[in-house]
């Protein structure tokens, strides 16, 4: 229920200043342009990738997401809001994932305006909306667990341009980690690395048309234990003051 | 004797080596208004900070309502209006979706008619569309009191209220918090000390974490001469201890 | 000076007592959860608890009270709580995330059921009884290769209810087992059978080729491996037929290997040697394949072959028109006169010319009409996969009037303008035909026809081209396929001799094959071009600047 408060506040916010909209404008005019570069490729050569434009956002997430979530926490203490939240009978995890909804809801929402892609793509063929729909469940799975390790580094650092910084650093590397086959030689250890990374969970399944429950519980714990974790470091705030 | 609204026993902080509040109790009662004084660094801040909820105490405790404010937190802190130090807002919010924000998140029920209502008490009804970063600081400072007040909460808590805003709005905050004491309990942070003298029924004087003096501001001065002032009192401890300390 | 000491031991103490704290709750949800993993305590399972009970104790003596305070529930410090609580959520989320990858549950969203196992799979794993493995060496290099190829390699196993399993092995970490496999490059698959012990039995192991489609590769390994060793096919090398192993254009051995990579066990027999000494065709013989002798037989091998079909025997008769003296199965010769008598078919002397339907010459015959209710023909739709016989022969069925117990019927068949050019001399010196009213045979002409004999079993497939499987007409050098319906007309005809009834062959789906190109005008580009890049990024922009300067008025 407070985090239904939070959360109205939250998406109220994103909705009522220009800051969204510049970051949805420019995921907008990234995707559209790859996906027209893509159109012209397949020209009468290959059918239409109904994975393109979620696949452009799992890399698109590494940076967006955390400008999305760098002013969350820093805004709030920064304007003296956090005394206040933490004085309301409220929880810090009502708190935090009020904002997480908040967040993703805004995310949701520009999956949404993505969507224009696919109907201008039904439009002109018959692409695999099953393929399709299963990306799209995908990344955003994906996005809402970028945005939750985006909201950890806002909350450990009062700093937006550092929690910004060091969620896109952690972002990449989790990004990346699929990839560790080729710095490991060792298959365990790389395949650990592979385990925790976000590609890993999305590029082999999701965003190839099949939907594996393990990766929804990836996906879904990342949220779980990225939002706790935000939740102890901002009670620990008040224990170190 | 009623029952004590906010009971504080040996509450003490502590930040690393240094003890911000050190061992202090005290009780207010309902309809009481009590004001904190003492200069900067005191430890008022932090007292209230630990009776709102938020900062844990170092050692001993405290009680608001009859909640403990550490083992049940949540209906302690529901008890609590609270007006920080420095004003807390959200400047792209408007005055009424501020107001609405908080009353919803302290769990009212008919939160629009009541932020309506708050909003009206402290005379920002004309501006309640309005952008909070369009705010003066004296209207900050009401929509800070409109928060506090906005869940009808038995204590209030208010660290220094009347800073920075013009004399008349001063004189303005000192009557609603006198109107305000009539059926609440409501702790206040000051280092003014006419103003205590002439809103608060018990002053505390708390003096490098520790209470150097409290009692009804009369008592205090006739203790020290009949005709002393509030300043006269407060110079004469605070002096005295300094003079110890080095 | 002392005070900063004692505080500074404090602060270690403090740290140790976090160390052993973390150490101790992250070694426990660890060895838990592998133990719940594995289901027996390994070795990792035991070093985690023992690192696990280590922690706790280093936490109990650097910070006692601490300790003390957490058990008897008194308030903790704060960071104590957020480090237990923290790791075990993450450690049931772990769990949590192990069990549902054991559990495989996933969800084919694409339209060409590209993750669902087709039904010829499922055909092929319904036969299945004893247990397999799929044996991948993948190296970490190869690692999300293994992850594609798993999705596809789990299917089987959820499937098949473990029957089929999984394993992974990395070439680099353990080359010695690499070497035992004769692993050749990373990403090899392995197919074998299991033994009760649990262990791979390496006499079974076959090498998956592949192909890029995943569900084809294996599906065919498995069908494979479901056939090996249980039948036997014998190729003829005592009447002058070109080896087995010739790797020419004109050889076989394409086909031979074919054979043997289907499971299969392909071995030559020398049928004159056996005759000479007076033995027979081995029992274990499924089917013998004559591929283009050129001799004919003498009666003592026909009575070698006769004894043979008898006891159920299964032949396939690849003959050529030959210009020689006796040649194999000449029209008057006592083995076809023998095949005519007991089984109803027979090689006639005549090359099929046909002006209706033919390759490059009218003697290069094309499949004009198939009868697909034979086994041999269903899958040879002269629209799709048509045969192609390089100078025919004409075959001879008796449709009415069978010697007893004996069923038999065509296979092939040509246009109605095709004739048999009787006159094989001058076709052969000088290679010219031509229709002679009453002389040559009258069109439409049989091809390939079978026999069988429905009390002993016996079965015959007669094929009136003796090199249509030759390695020139089935694969060129680069191994693409040339005339992919004389591969199949060899194979159905195999199968349909030594009964194996079921598809050995397997038809791919193809990624995209439902799903239409894009085609779009110029103009239409133009528009989706101007509404996406430059009309959706702008009216978001001027949307929010239009909200934000309305109210910031406020
Ligand atoms: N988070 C903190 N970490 C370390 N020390 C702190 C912290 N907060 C307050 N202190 C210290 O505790 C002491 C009491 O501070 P506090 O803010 O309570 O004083 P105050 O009486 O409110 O002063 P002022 O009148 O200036 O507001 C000060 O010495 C201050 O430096
Ligand atoms: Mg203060």
């Amino acid at each position: 229920m407070t985090s239904w408060i939070v959360f109205r506040r939250e998406i109220a916010q994103f909705l009522t200043t220009p800051f969204a909209y510049v970051i949805g404008a420019a995921v907008l005019l990234l995707t559209g342009i790859l996906f027209n570069r893509d159109l012209n490729i397949s020209f009468s050569t290959k059918p239409a990738d109904p994975a393109l434009v979620p696949g452009i956002l799992s890399f698109a997430m590494v940076f967006f997401a955390p400008l999305l979530t760098m002013r969350m926490f820093a805004e709030e203490q920064r304007e003296g809001t956090m005394e206040l939240l933490l004085t309301a009978p409220v929880r810090e995890l009502s708190i935090v994932l009020g904002k997480f909804l908040g967040a993703w809801a805004y995310f949701t929402l520009l999956l949404l305006l993505t969507g224009v892609y696919q109907v201008i793509l039904l439009s002109i063929t018959a692409p695999d909306l099953g393929h399709a729909l299963s990306a799209y469940i995908g990344i955003w799975l994906y996005g809402g667990a970028t945005l939750t390790v985006g909201m950890v580094f806002s909350a450990l650092t009062e700093n937006q341009i550092v929690a910004a910084f060091l969620g896109m650093v952690a972002l990449m590397l989790l990004w990346l980690a699929d990839q560790a086959g080729q710095l490991f030689s060792n298959i365990d250890v790389a395949i650990i690395f592979r385990t925790m990374s976000l590609q890993g969970h999305f590029s082999t399944s999701f965003a190839s048309g099949l939907m594996r429950a393990e990766d929804v519980a990836f996906f879904a714990g990342i949220i779980a234990v990225m939002l706790f974790i935000t939740a102890q470091i901002l009670e620990s705030q008040r224990w170190h003051g | 004797m009623t029952k004590a609204m906010i009971e504080v026993t040996r509450l003490t902080k502590r930040f690393g080596d240094r003890i911000a509040v050190d061992h202090v109790s005290f009780l207010a009662k309902p309809g009481e208004v009590v004001g904190l004084l003492g200069p900067n660094g005191a430890g008022k801040t932090t007292t209230m900070r630990m009776l709102t909820g938020f900062l844990p105490p170092s050692e001993g405790g405290a009680k608001i309502a009859g909640h403990d404010i550490a083992a049940d937190s949540l209906n302690a802190r529901r008890n609590v209006g609270y007006l920080p130090e420095r004003v807390p807002v959200y400047p792209d919010m408007t005055v009424r979706e501020y107001v609405f924000f908080w009353a919803r998140l302290r769990g009212q029920r008919d939160a629009r008619a009541r932020a309506d209502a708050v909003i009206a008490q402290v005379n920002l009804s004309e501006r309640r569309d309005t952008l909070i970063r369009n705010l003066s600081k004296g209207m900050r400072q009401r929509l800070g009191f409109a928060q506090a007040l906005v869940h009808d909460p038995p204590v209030l808590i208010l660290d220094e209220p009347t800073i920075g805003i013009d004399p008349r709005q001063v004189i303005e905050v000192r009557d609603t918090v006198r109107e305000l004491g009539r059926t609440k309990t409501v702790l206040f942070s000051t280092h003014i000390l006419s103003e205590a003298e002439h809103t608060c029924d018990r002053v505390i004087i708390l003096h490098q974490g520790r209470i150097v003096a409290q009692g009804q501001p009369s008592d205090l001065k006739r203790k020290l001469r009949p005709d002393a002032t509030l300043e006269e009192v407060f110079l004469s401890i605070v002096g005295a201890e300094r003079g110890a300390d080095k | 000076m002392k005070r900063t000491d004692s505080a500074s031991i404090i602060i270690r103490r403090r740290a140790l007592g976090v160390l052993g704290n973390i150490l101790g709750v992250a070694g426990v949800v660890i060895g838990v959860i592998g133990l719940i993993w594995t289901g027996a305590p390994g070795s990792t399972v035991i070093a985690a608890f023992v690192v696990g009970i280590g922690g706790i104790l280093l936490w109990a003596v650097a910070t006692p009270q601490e300790f003390a305070g957490f058990f008897s529930g008194r308030q903790v410090r704060f960071g104590t709580m957020a480090i237990i609580s923290t790791i075990l959520l993450i450690g049931i989320v772990a769990l949590v995330y192990l069990q549902l990858l054991r559990a495989a549950w996933t969800f084919d969203a694409t339209q060409a059921t590209r993750y669902t196992l087709s039904p010829e799979t499922e055909r092929v794993l319904s036969r299945l009884s004893s247990p397999m493995r799929i044996i991948g060496f993948y190296s970490s290099r190869a690692l999300t290769t293994r992850e594609i190829d798993d999705q596809f390699f789990r299917l089987y196993e959820t499937a098949t209810n473990g029957l089929i399993s999984r394993e992974y092995i990395d070439p680099d970490e353990q080359p010695a087992i690499a070497r035992r496999y004769g692993v050749q490059y990373d990403g090899q698959v392995f197919l074998a059978n299991v033994r009760d012990d649990g262990t791979v039995d390496l006499a079974t192991l076959a090498r998956v080729p592949r192909g890029g489609a995943q569900e084809r590769d294996i599906t065919e390994a498995i069908a494979r491996q479901l056939i090996a060793g249980r039948l036997t096919i014998y190729f003829d090398i005592g009447l002058g037929e070109r080896g087995p192993l010739d790797a020419t254009q004109e050889g076989v051995s394409a086909v031979f290997s074919g054979v043997q990579e289907s499971g299969i066990n392909a071995r030559t027999l020398d049928l004159a040697q056996i005759a000479a000494q007076g033995g027979e065709i081995p029992a274990d013989a499924s089917a013998v394949l004559f591929i283009r002798p050129l001799r004919d037989l003498t009666d003592n091998e026909i009575q070698t072959v006769a004894r043979y079909l008898e006891a159920g025997g299964a032949l396939l008769l690849l003959t050529d028109v030959l210009f020689s003296e006796q040649p194999f199965l000449s029209e008057r010769g006592a083995f076809n006169q023998f095949l005519l008598e007991n089984y109803g078919i027979g090689a006639l002397d005549a090359a099929v010319v046909d002006p209706g339907l033919s390759a490059q010459t009218l003697l290069d015959v094309i499949s004009a009409y198939v009868f697909a209710e034979s086994d041999i023909a269903a899958r040879l739709d002269p629209a799709v996969n048509p045969t192609l016989f390089s100078v025919a022969r004409a075959v001879d069925v008796k449709l009415s009037e069978t010697p007893p117990n004996i069923a038999t019927g065509r296979v092939i068949f040509t246009t109605e303008q095709a004739y048999g050019e009787t006159n094989l001399t001058l076709l052969g010196e000088t290679n010219t035909y031509q229709y002679d009213e009453g002389v040559d045979l009258p069109g439409p002409l049989t091809t390939a026809a079978w026999s069988t004999n429905i009390q002993t079993g016996a079965k015959i497939v007669l094929i009136g081209d003796g090199d249509f499987v030759a390695n020139g007409r089935i694969v060129t050098t680069d191994g693409a396929v040339t005339v992919p319906g004389n591969g199949i007309l060899f194979t159905d005809s195999v199968v349909w001799l030594t009964e194996l009834s079921e598809e050995i062959d397997f038809q791919p789906q193809m990624y995209g094959q439902a799903l239409p190109l894009i085609f779009v005008s110029q103009q239409q580009m133009d528009i989706i071009a101007f509404i996406t890049v430059i009309f959706m990024p702008a009216a978001v922009l001027l949307i929010g600047i239009g909200i934000w300067m309305r109210r910031s008025r406020r």
